[in-house]
């Protein structure tokens, strides 16, 4: 058996080896699967409930008088629903009426509500839980895509959502509510259920249901594009009276306002909320040197990311050189080293510089978690700066570490070159 | 003074391997990076060995590691991820083997399943074999195919092969068993194959006559 596979398998494995097609494939794959980790919670959150709802539902009743458990489940059910807000940014936390809620440009932000509904923010949105009720609550999209999905309850619910002008009242459904404030248009897309739109924008609420989709352009004169059913909607029993349009978008003005102006000297939560042009912007406000002589290592990280990915390299360079310089000897600023190496690589073409970055990250990190990657990419940069036999050393060095690694494929064909 | 409100976190995962699971259920992008460029290499490695040469090689390794990341709870420890990726990955491939099975029921004589046969033109005797080589395991039952794969080109061992294809020792071993005989079977019947073959493993054709 065991010369069989030495045998047969090895000479196939080896022709397989000799296809070189997996670099490529590898590559090709790579995008894909981190786009898909970014934005998993939008797929996870549309069909999840709390997690704490089970607990809540598994209470033991054997003990209590029934009365006392009517009483009880009387007053819980008064209660206002609650609601959490999950960000990539920090743990989960319990959310409070008015507060902004962002999704930054990397992960979305979902928002669950105690009762079995969540909204889930898409990447650059923008939104606050305005009020919350025992069966329902008012939210303001001020920006940005949201994917919505309410329970359904025995009792009718009583859900709003407001984008400027445009008010959307829910009882049980799904659906995507989309609002951009600088061209004022609003989009509806639903996927279950029906609800019923209105406010300024149109002349008459309107039902939207189930496969309909919706675009209105509230610009300065009420301009409606609509893909719906046609039905003028009854108005429901029971509902109160909507918020004058004019009250919602001053509503929303001011609070967008309010926004601005507070994020405006704090390029961190501008960085955090994934606003990183913005947030760099905010930085050479306050000073970019300042900025720089102030900031922690972690921040001065984040502030290097944010201008490497808003395409600001000498900005990036200048944050994670001060970093180098006023942290020495830190994790961070071997972090740093590498991020300098790839800036060099990357964007620069500078080759024998980016080498030496890896290299420095190499001797301060030499078992640090970049050090495969840092093996690789001075493998790979020695190489493009036309230094064969120290690349084909990084590459012996790579396989003997990492025989199967991102960098194996490059290895092998530098040592057959 | 400017007073920081929101916890800044850098986009590059900097931290180990032992916080590398939290960073994966975190859904820290960072993370994902680092999981896919560490095993991205050894899974493809598997489809490759399963299926042999595939234009759908590409597609499939995303289909694993999404998987993965979506089973990511299952994973307790690091030194785990490379057996229990392998294991995904075989589900995968033998998923793919038996919609090609269905399909080529289905579409016979399709223009689609003509292309496919001449999208690489054989350029050198290896690849050739190499070619022949999966079309005569195309012709094995999915099971005894990844038991004879994973076992004699991938070089598992048998534990690790009954583990990746999520079976019993003693099933695999009889899958291995079916599998050895049926392939040198056929590979007597081609002469090409049996020639690349015999150059370094003359024994192995000898020992079945």
């Amino acid at each position: 058996m065991s010369n069989l596979a030495n045998g047969l398998g090895k000479k196939i494995r080896a022709a397989l080896d000799g296809e070189n097609a997996a670099a490529e494939d590898v590559r090709a794959g790579r995008k894909t699967f981190i786009d898909y980790v970014a934005t998993r919670d939008v797929r996870r959150a549309s069909g999840r409930r709390l997690s704490w709802l089970p607990g809540v539902r598994g209470l033991s009743f054997g003990f209590v008088g029934a009365a006392a458990v009517a009483a009880a489940v009387f007053v819980w059910m008064r209660l206002p629903i609650s609601f959490q807000v999950d960000s990539d940014s920090g743990p989960v936390a319990a959310g409070n009426p008015g507060d902004l809620i962002e999704a930054n440009a990397v992960v979305p932000t979902a928002v669950r509500f105690s009762e079995g509904s969540s909204i889930v923010l898409e990447r650059g949105g923008r939104l606050r839980v305005l009020s919350l009720e025992s069966n329902g609550a008012r939210v303001l999209v001020e920006k940005g895509a949201a994917d919505v999905a309410i329970a359904h309850r025995h009792a009718p619910g009583k859900w709003r959502f407001e984008a400027g002008p445009v008010t959307v009242d829910v009882t049980g459904t799904r659906f995507r509510v989309d609002w951009n404030p600088e061209d004022r248009s609003f989009g509806i897309d639903l996927k279950e259920g029906s609800v019923i739109v209105g406010g300024d924008c149109l002349p008459t609420p309107r039902r939207v249901q189930r496969g309909d989709n919706m675009r209105i352009s509230c610009g300065t004169a009420a301009k409606t594009k609509l893909a719906t059913t046609d039905v003028p909607a009854p108005a429901p029993a029971g509902e109160e009276k909507p918020t004058p349009a004019h009250s919602t978008q001053a509503l929303a003005r001011h609070e967008l306002r309010d926004v601005r102006s507070s994020d405006e000297g704090d390029w961190r939560a501008l960085v955090a909320a994934g606003h990183y042009a913005e947030g760099v912007r905010a930085a050479e406000h306050v000073g970019w040197s300042r900025v720089c002589r102030t900031a922690n290592a972690v921040e001065l990280l984040s502030l290097a990311d944010a201008a490497r990915l808003s395409d600001q390299t000498p900005r990036a360079v200048e944050a994670l050189l001060a970093l180098r310089q006023r942290f020495p000897g830190s994790t961070s600023a071997a972090t740093g080293a590498f991020s300098l190496g790839r800036l060099a690589f990357e964007k620069r073409g500078a080759y024998a510089e980016a080498a030496r970055w890896f290299s420095r990250y190499l001797d301060e990190q030499p078992d640090g978690p970049l050090m495969g990657d840092a093996v690789g990419r001075l493998m790979e940069a020695r190489h493009r700066a036309g230094d064969r036999p120290a690349a084909r050393r990084d590459a012996e060095r790579y396989l003997q570490r990492f025989p199967e690694g991102p960098y194996a494929g490059t290895a092998r064909a530098i040592l057959a070159d | 003074m400017l007073q920081p409100k929101y916890m800044v976190t850098p986009l590059t995962f900097a931290r180990g391997d032992d916080d590398l699971i939290d960073g994966l259920r975190a859904g820290h992008p960072g993370a994902a990076a680092v999981f896919y460029d560490r095993y991205a290499t050894s899974v493809h490695r598997t489809l490759q060995s399963v299926l042999g040469r595939d234009a759908d090689i590409p597609d499939l390794l995303q289909d694993v590691f999404i998987r993965a990341i979506d089973r990511i709870s299952e994973l307790q420890h690091l030194d785990q991820v490379r057996s229990w990726l392998t294991t995904i990955a075989v589900f995968t491939a033998r998923a793919h083997i038996r919609r090609l099975a269905r399909r080529k029921w289905l579409f016979l004589f399709s223009p689609d399943q003509t292309r496919q046969r001449h999208l690489e033109p054989p350029s050198s005797d290896a690849r050739r074999a190499l070619r022949e080589t999966y079309r005569t395991l195309d012709t094995l039952p999915a099971n005894e195919r990844i038991a004879f794969v994973l076992r004699y080109i991938d070089g598992l061992t048998l534990p690790e092969a009954a583990a990746a294809a999520s079976t019993s020792l003693a099933t695999l071993k009889r899958r291995l068993s079916r599998a050895e005989k049926k392939f040198i079977a056929r590979v007597r019947e081609q002469p090409l194959l049996e020639q690349w073959l015999q150059e370094g493993t003359r024994w192995t054709l000898e020992r079945q006559g």
